[in-house]
C-alpha cells in the first residue's frame, strides 16, 4: 500500500526512518528494536520480500564489514566493538530504508520529488544520467563478458582471469569516457548551454 | 567542382572549401563544396571511415572544436552555411535550433530517465513555456506515430522506438534540416518503413548519411559520395548510384532496384 502514497510522504517517511536509525545510540537495544521493526513492518507494507532485501543485503555486508572492522583494531577495549556494531547497525537498517524508497517509488518520481524540495540540480543531473546509462553501460558489460566467454576455450587460470577482468574494466572506462563525448555532442546539439531545466510532466499523462 | 559557384541565395545548406583534420591525424575532409536546396533529400553514401558523420557533426558545429568569432569572420574562408547563416560562435545557438541532429545509436541521444523529459529537453533549452513545451512534445510524438508514450521509461523501448523518441526530440524544436547519422542500421524492415514514412512528411531538407543504398533511391533526390574525406560524384540518385563502374572503384554496390 506505500506504493500509493504521495510521493512526498513516501520521501520524508524514508528520511525520517534514515534519521531515526543514525540517531539511535546502539546502547539502548529497545530503542533499535523499535526503529527496526518499523522498517521491517514498511517493507511488509509495500510487500518487498524478505529474500530480495538478504540478497541485496549479502552485497552490501562485506564492503561495509571492512570499514567497520578497522575500529575494534585500532582502539583496544569495549569502545572499539561498540563502534564496530554501531557501524554494521545503522549501515544495514540505513541501506534497507533506501532499498524500501527505491522499490515503493519510481526513480523519475524520486527525481521529481528531490527536484521540488530544491535539491541543486548538479546533483539531480547526475543522479539522472547516472540511473540512464548505468543499465547501458551494464548492458555494454555483459556484451564484452558473452564476446570473450564465446573465446574461452578452456577453464582460464586465476592469474588469467583476474587479467581479462582488468582488460575489461579498461575497456568499459574508455567506452564509457567516448559515450559521454558523445552524450554531450547530442546535448548540445538540442541547445543546452549548461543550465537544466525542467518542467513537471503533466499529472494526466501518468500511468 | 561546378558546385562551390553556385550562389548560395536560399540554400539550405551551403558547405563552402571545407577540410577538417583531427588534431595529430590525416585529413578526414578535404575540400569539400555542395548546396542543399529547401526541402530536399539528400543521400550522403560512401564506404565506412569516408568521413561521412564527421561532416555531418560540422553542419550543426559540434564540429570544429574551435568555431570562428563572429560571421564576419568567415567570408572569404572555408565555411558552412545554414539557411544563409554561417557557423560561427555567433551563431551557434541558431543553427543548432534549424539543424537537427539524429545520432546513430540512439542511447547517446535519450539522456533523460522518461520521454517526455527527452522530448521536451530541446524546447525547455529554446526557452518555451511550459504550455507550449507540453504541446511541442505531444505534437511531435505524434508526428512520429507515438503519441501518449511521454510517461514511458527510456530504458524500456525497442530500438525502432527509441529512434522514433530521438526524432520526436528533434521535431519538437522545429529545426528546417535535418541531419541524420546512419538512422537505418540495426533496424527490422517494418521499423525501417515507419521511420521512412515519418522522414517523406518531414518538409525541410535533409540529409542522410547510411549505407541502405536501397532507402537512398527510395528517399533522396541527390546523392553525394564521398570516400577517402573527398567528395568524389554528386548527382541525381539514380545516375550516381546506377554508375556501376563509380560504385566499384568506391568500394559500393548499385542498389537491387537499379539492376
Amino acid at each position: 500500500m506505500c506504493h500509493r502514497w504521495p510521493p512526498l510522504a513516501k520521501l520524508l517517511a524514508a528520511l525520517a526512518m534514515i534519521l531515526a536509525a543514525t540517531c539511535v545510540p546502539i546502547a539502548h537495544g529497545p530503542l533499535v528494536g523499535i526503529v527496526a521493526c518499523v522498517i521491517f513492518f514498511a517493507h511488509t507494507l509495500a510487500r518487498i520480500p524478505l529474500a530480495y532485501v538478504a540478497r541485496r543485503l549479502l552485497f552490501f555486508w562485506p564492503p561495509l564489514f571492512l570499514m567497520a572492522i578497522s575500529l575494534p583494531l585500532s582502539q583496544a577495549g569495549q569502545k572499539g566493538w561498540l563502534l564496530f556494531a554501531t557501524i554494521l547497525v545503522r549501515g544495514t537498517l540505513s541501506f534497507s530504508t533506501a532499498l524500501w524508497l527505491v522499490n515503493v517509488m519510481p526513480f523519475d518520481q524520486l527525481l521529481a520529488t528531490l527536484r521540488r524540495l530544491r535539491v541543486p540540480d548538479v546533483l539531480l543531473a547526475i543522479l539522472s544520467l547516472m540511473y540512464r546509462f548505468l543499465f547501458v553501460l551494464w548492458n555494454e558489460l555483459e556484451r564484452m563478458r558473452t564476446a570473450r566467454a564465446a573465446r574461452l576455450f578452456c577453464k582460464p587460470s586465476l592469474w588469467a582471469t583476474w587479467r581479462s577482468a582488468a582488460h575489461l574494466v579498461g575497456r568499459l572506462l574508455i567506452r564509457a569516457l567516448d559515450r559521454a563525448d558523445r552524450i554531450h555532442g547530442a546535448m548540445l546539439a538540442r541547445g543546452w548551454d549548461g543550465r537544466s531545466r525542467w518542467i513537471e510532466q503533466p499529472r494526466e499523462d501518468r500511468p | 567542382m561546378t558546385e562551390s559557384k553556385v550562389s548560395s541565395e536560399s540554400s539550405a545548406v551551403h558547405v563552402d572549401r571545407l577540410s577538417f583534420r583531427y588534431p595529430g591525424g590525416p585529413a578526414v575532409l578535404s575540400d569539400i563544396s555542395f548546396t542543399i536546396a529547401p526541402s530536399e533529400i539528400i543521400g550522403l553514401v560512401g564506404p565506412s571511415g569516408a568521413g561521412k558523420s564527421t561532416l555531418l557533426q560540422h553542419l550543426n558545429g559540434l564540429l570544429p572544436s574551435k568555431l570562428p568569432e563572429s560571421v564576419g569572420q568567415v567570408e572569404n574562408l572555408p565555411h558552412v552555411c545554414i539557411d544563409n547563416l554561417p557557423v560561427s560562435r555567433q551563431t551557434i545557438a541558431e543553427v543548432r535550433r534549424r539543424v537537427g541532429f539524429l545520432f546513430q545509436d540512439p542511447d547517446d541521444q535519450l539522456f533523460c530517465p522518461t520521454v517526455f523529459e527527452d522530448v521536451a529537453f530541446g524546447p525547455l533549452n529554446l526557452g518555451l513555456s511550459d504550455i507550449e513545451a507540453r504541446q511541442r512534445v505531444r505534437d511531435s510524438l505524434a508526428s512520429v506515430g507515438l503519441a501518449g508514450y511521454e510517461p514511458r521509461s527510456t530504458l524500456r523501448l525497442s530500438l525502432g522506438e527509441r529512434k522514433r523518441v530521438c526524432l520526436a526530440g528533434v521535431f519538437a524544436c522545429q529545426p528546417s534540416v535535418l541531419a541524420l547519422d546512419e538512422p537505418f542500421s540495426s533496424l527490422d524492415p517494418r521499423a525501417c518503413r515507419t521511420l521512412i514514412g515519418i522522414l517523406k512528411k518531414f518538409s525541410g531538407s535533409q540529409i542522410i548519411a547510411t549505407h541502405d543504398l536501397d532507402v537512398v533511391v527510395d528517399l533522396c533526390h541527390r546523392v553525394l559520395l564521398l570516400d577517402a574525406g573527398q567528395l568524389r560524384a554528386a548527382g541525381p540518385t539514380a545516375d550516381i548510384l546506377g554508375n556501376a563502374a563509380l560504385m566499384e572503384r568506391h568500394g559500393l554496390e548499385v542498389p537491387w532496384r537499379l539492376r
